[in-house]
């Protein structure tokens, strides 16, 4: 989903700055903080980018049925493959369009990697946002025939 | 044996976090005392040195890092460092030096220069990456510490590209002033050398224009004011300074060293237009045509130390990296007679070093990176280089 045009140099090259620039961030913090938190503190980017995108991943998600001439958002369950791919494609999405002008892709990507991996920023909110729409229309779970 | 100790440097450092720089004198003592135990074992050696004085470093001092201390690198290296370095200073807290074949050779050479003779060329080549640009750093932290005057180029090649504004000269009508780079360059002069500037008197007066002038035996510190203040200027307060340390370094008051990185543009092409679109060569620059005149070596009382550099070359392909290509002809013959120094990629030992000061740095993350067939595939995708290592070890 980073690749465009099927540049795939392009595409590893930012990944491997995004992760940099994650792990330099994490390296600031821990030389700043005091000793008992700095056990608390995970340096590694690849267990950073995994647990955040752990966090993104939505448990339940909507699908448009058509009854009746309407067509009604039903709740329904997702398979692994497709909550990772939501995950990646928001964590991307948000990434691409909502930032300054001359941000760099690393540098926003990182920022918001770190803000996942704690629980918060925009991408852990557009998952919870799924989730209360789901609640709301759980009556429509009838809708569902599979 | 050795996982041990590798655990209980480690486990040292966990223990004073907060005086980090204090902290890492405990490793290394530890690290200087069980160098002697465990230096028959293996090849593999703890990678630091206590020995922060350049002027001590010996052939048994080699692959092992030293520490530049960072009030040191703020005086001597106002420029700043190449930025990866500076990145990697800025998240370790520590400015820490390989301690290298090519850099011992130098500092040979140079502990042992004669200096009524005239100024010897040294020229530092070799593949992109390998690591002239700090070698060159290590020798000028050396020339401070002996308390030279320093004479430190960056990078020349910032000099004959993305100028933005070009003045014509005052002093020579057919000459380019460029008057951001030369203020720039004279602050960070003025940051290096203060002790000198008030020493040192110029010998004949300079007019500047039609009211100010600079009189015969006043000091070099107001000409480099004279430069920053005034702007306009900056290029030919550049020049008198040159020409003045030229001159006066046969005298004996003071050493120089000239230290330049990227020589190879002071002869190349540039990529600066006039306003009529024609292209404008080196020589027309005041800058260039002066650090040309230093780089000459008809003055004696120091050394002349300068890197080329295919990185920031104009014109030059990927894969070039020998004097002879670099320079041209033109520029090999101004050289004519100096000394090469081929800068080399690291060695087992000094790779295993460096992969040695990554982890107690902890700065390879990764599980993999820690285990032996790590180590190897780190050696074959980086062949040694260490430019392409760190670029490898800075997302594991």
């Amino acid at each position: 989903m980073m690749m465009k045009g099927g540049n795939k140099v392009l595409a590893r090259s930012l990944m491997t700055q995004t992760l940099e620039a994650v792990k330099r961030k994490q390296f600031e913090k821990f030389h700043a903080a005091a000793s008992e938190e700095q056990a608390n503190i995970e340096r590694n980017p690849y267990t950073i980018f995994h647990q955040a995108l752990k966090n993104c991943e939505p448990v339940i998600g909507l699908a448009p049925i058509l009854k009746g001439g309407r067509f009604y958002q039903v709740p329904v369950p997702l398979s692994d493959r497709r909550r990772r791919f939501l995950a990646m494609k928001w964590m991307i999405t948000e990434c691409r369009e909502k930032k300054h002008r001359r941000m760099l892709m690393p540098e926003k990507l990182s920022k918001e990697l770190l803000e996942a991996f704690h629980n918060q920023g925009p991408v852990v909110k557009r998952k919870h946002d799924l989730h209360k729409m789901a609640e709301a229309n759980r009556a429509l779970a009838h809708y569902r025939w599979w | 044996m050795l996982k041990g100790v590798a655990s209980l440097v480690s486990r040292v450092r966990k223990l004073d976090p907060g005086h980090l720089r204090l902290g890492t004198q405990a490793p290394q003592s530890l690290a200087a005392q069980l160098d002697n135990q465990v230096s028959f074992e293996s090849p593999r050696a703890i990678s630091c040195t206590n020995e922060n004085d350049p002027a001590k470093h010996e052939e048994k001092h080699e692959g092992l890092h030293y520490n530049l201390p960072l009030q040191d690198v703020k005086t001597v290296f106002p420029h700043g460092l190449p930025p990866r370095y500076a990145m990697q200073m800025k998240t370790f807290n520590e400015a820490c030096l390989m301690v290298r074949k090519p850099a011992l050779e130098l500092l040979h050479y140079l502990k042992n220069t004669n200096f009524a003779h005239p100024a010897i060329r040294y020229v530092l080549y070799g593949e992109k990456g390998t690591g002239k640009t700090l070698s060159l750093c290590h020798i000028i932290h050396f020339c401070a510490k002996q308390d030279w005057l320093i004479l430190h180029i960056p990078d020349a090649h910032l000099w004959v590209k993305n100028c933005r504004d070009l003045l014509q000269s005052t002093y020579n009508k057919q000459r380019f002033d460029q008057p951001l780079e030369a203020s720039v360059w004279l602050k960070n002069f003025k940051t290096t050398n203060e002790r000198f500037l008030s020493q040192i008197k110029i010998q004949e007066k300079y007019v500047w224009n039609k009211r100010e002038s600079i009189e015969k035996g006043s000091s070099l510190g107001e000409v480099v004011e004279q430069g920053i203040t005034r702007v306009r200027n900056a290029t030919d307060a550049v020049g008198i300074v040159l020409k003045e340390l030229k001159r006066q370094s046969s005298l004996g008051i003071f050493r120089l060293l000239v230290a330049v990185d990227g020589v190879n543009a002071l002869w190349g092409r540039t990529t600066l237009k006039r306003e009529d679109k024609s292209p404008i060569a080196p020589e027309e620059l005041a800058l260039i045509h002066n650090l040309r005149k230093m780089v000459r070596n008809d003055w004696n009382g120091g050394a002349i130390v300068l890197t080329l550099s295919q990185t920031g070359s104009l014109f030059k392909p990927r894969n070039a990296c020998l004097p002879q290509e670099l320079l041209g002809k033109e520029g090999f013959d101004a050289l004519d007679p100096f000394i090469p120094i081929q800068v080399a990629n690291y060695s087992p030992k000094e790779f295993e070093s460096c992969i040695q000061y990554y982890m107690e740095n902890s700065w390879l993350q990764h599980e993999k990176a820690h285990t032996e067939e790590g180590k190897k595939e780190l050696l074959f995708l980086s062949n040694g280089n260490p430019g392409q290592l760190e670029r490898l070890c800075a997302y594991l």
